[in-house]
């Protein structure tokens, strides 16, 4: 894990050699400094997600609506393509700092309790809660996210039957590209996808559950006031989120029966 | 008023100096009076054992009145044991069971290293107050005492986090052994009052550095540090310090 960190932390390095950038990298590579990163990476991915959402909510609105903006988003070109990778980039950030401080963290405990007990009350997970869950439901997130990416960014699949949305594409209704609706109904619908698609899911709800309240106490959101408040925010905007893409799976098994 | 008496069994680590690989050890104690505090119970086990000949526990303590923050024991695996808000040495035994068993640990942190049994060195600490948490005041005639006016509800909020008696009991607690609590008590309670202005920034950014440098883990808002700390220091201050330390690596002049 020590060598996968220092391999990350190569961007930093040359980073902090651009003139004006070191007091910028010295500032984030502190403890608080990388949580605050990871704090403003993680709310940009939570940007992304709100933007995703409601780009895949218009499957409600069926075929013709779905394709259309579809085809808007291929329209868009290198500005797709920069948009892609400033994600990829946001994205590594938030899992090279996620494994800097668990590396920070676990060595500053080599030794053991015989006996660990919270003092915190009852959570709905063990291990004290959502938080004590990020690491495990940030790799399944990752897991998710690169079968996504193999079934509908490359579509590749062997176990997903793209020759209907190929087909139609071709016979000229989403001007000559594959037909991305049938395209997303078809990987929503198979297997193994579908089950993936819904452990990542939750996973991901119980992510963001932690991860946003986390973040805005992270870059000094806080008061007495307004923390309950923050708090029931973050975790409607967790599972609002998750939720939001599960009912896209329960939709495509619905209209495919 | 007699209360009841306890027959508890003790698992204790022991632990000969730093050097040396501890482990645990089972006692059996008989007859303990329901009244005494952890910590004379300790007493009377260390009574037992040095009539049998063999080395008393080694513990930390001082006050016995949850003031100095020396007392700092791991029990049941929980930090002060299981009442919220209490020192070690102001837990009673009243709090346990006949024929319960006590796992007493020291606290693990790799910037807590283990002197002796129970014992560990806390100087990190200390010299996360030299880095700075402190006020820098000239001597001589004292000032004033009311030249600086200050609002009643930052001194409050000041007193709040000055609490803090530095036992260590966030990092024990803590899944990460981050120091975070601690640090952010001590950056809270100067940067809320005018005197500790002038320093604000440069506090900040030495404390976070030396906790950097003394090892601790980093902070996953968990809260489990509140919820052991027995001054009862909200996570608040965390983000406060969080603020400061936007602010001073922002804007800061020094
Ligand atoms: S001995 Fe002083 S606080 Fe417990």
């Amino acid at each position: 894990m020590n060598a996968l960190v220092r391999i990350l932390s190569l961007p930093a390095c040359y980073l902090s050699r651009l003139p004006g950038c070191g007091p910028l990298v010295r500032a984030c590579s502190t403890s608080v400094g990388q949580k605050i990163l990871m704090a403003i990476t993680g709310l940009s991915l939570c940007g992304f997600l709100v933007a995703h959402l409601a780009g895949n909510l218009k499957l409600f609105a069926g075929e013709q609506d779905f394709n259309q903006y579809a085809a808007m988003l291929h329209s868009l070109g290198p500005a797709l393509a920069a948009a892609e990778t400033g994600l990829f980039v946001v994205f590594v950030a938030h899992l090279g700092l996620a494994l800097s401080t668990t590396a920070m963290s676990r060595a500053a405990r080599t030794q053991a309790y015989e006996v660990m007990e919270s003092k915190q009350g009852v959570f709905a997970l063990p291990q004290g809660g959502a938080s004590g869950w990020m690491l495990v439901t940030g790799a399944v997130v990752l897991v998710f996210l690169v079968c996504h990416l193999i079934d509908l960014r490359l579509k590749v699949n062997p176990f997903v039957d793209y020759r209907p949305a190929v087909a139609a594409g071709a016979a000229g209704s989403a001007g000559g590209h594959v037909n991305e609706f049938l395209a997303v109904r078809q990987v929503l619908t198979s297997s193994p996808s579908r089950y993936i698609y819904l452990l990542g899911l939750v996973a991901l709800g119980i992510h963001l559950a932690h991860g946003v309240q986390s973040a805005l106490q992270t870059l000094g959101i806080s008061h007495r006031r307004w923390n309950p408040l923050f708090r029931l925010i973050s975790l409607l905007f967790a599972w609002g989120i998750a939720v939001g893409f599960i009912s896209l799976i329960a939709w495509a098994h619905a209209v495919n029966r | 008023m007699s209360g009841e008496l306890l027959n508890l069994t003790l698992r204790v680590w022991r632990q000969a100096g730093p050097a040396a690989s501890g482990g645990f050890r089972d006692y059996q104690l008989r007859g303990v009076s329901t009244h005494m505090s952890f910590l004379e119970m300790l007493d009377v086990l260390n009574e037992q054992l040095h009539q049998a000949g063999e080395e008393p526990v080694a513990f930390d303590h001082d006050c016995r009145e949850g003031l100095c923050g020396s007392c700092s024991l791991m029990i049941n695996g929980q930090a002060h044991g299981p009442e919220r808000g209490t020192t070690t040495c102001q837990l009673h035994m009243r709090r346990f069971r006949d024929g319960d068993t006590i796992v007493i640990e020291p606290w693990r942190a790799t910037a807590f290293p283990v002197l002796r049994d129970l014992v560990v060195d806390r100087s990190a600490f200390d010299r996360i107050i030299q880095s700075g948490g402190y006020v820098s005041v000239n001597t001589g005639n004292a000032p004033d005492g009311n030249a600086i006016p200050v609002p009643g509800h930052l001194q409050e909020l000041a007193m709040d986090a000055a609490a803090c008696i530095g036992c260590g009991a966030c990092v024990a607690a803590c899944k990460n052994a981050s120091a975070m609590l601690f640090v952010s008590a001590k950056v809270s309670q100067l940067a809320i009052l005018p005197q500790g202005r002038p320093e604000r920034n440069a506090r900040v950014v030495r404390m976070v550095a030396q906790m950097d440098q003394e090892g601790f883990g980093s902070c996953t808002n968990t809260s489990e540090c509140e919820a052991a700390c027995p001054a009862e220091i909200s996570v608040s201050n965390i983000a406060r310090l969080n603020r400061e330390y936007l602010r001073a690596s922002m804007t800061a002049e020094f």
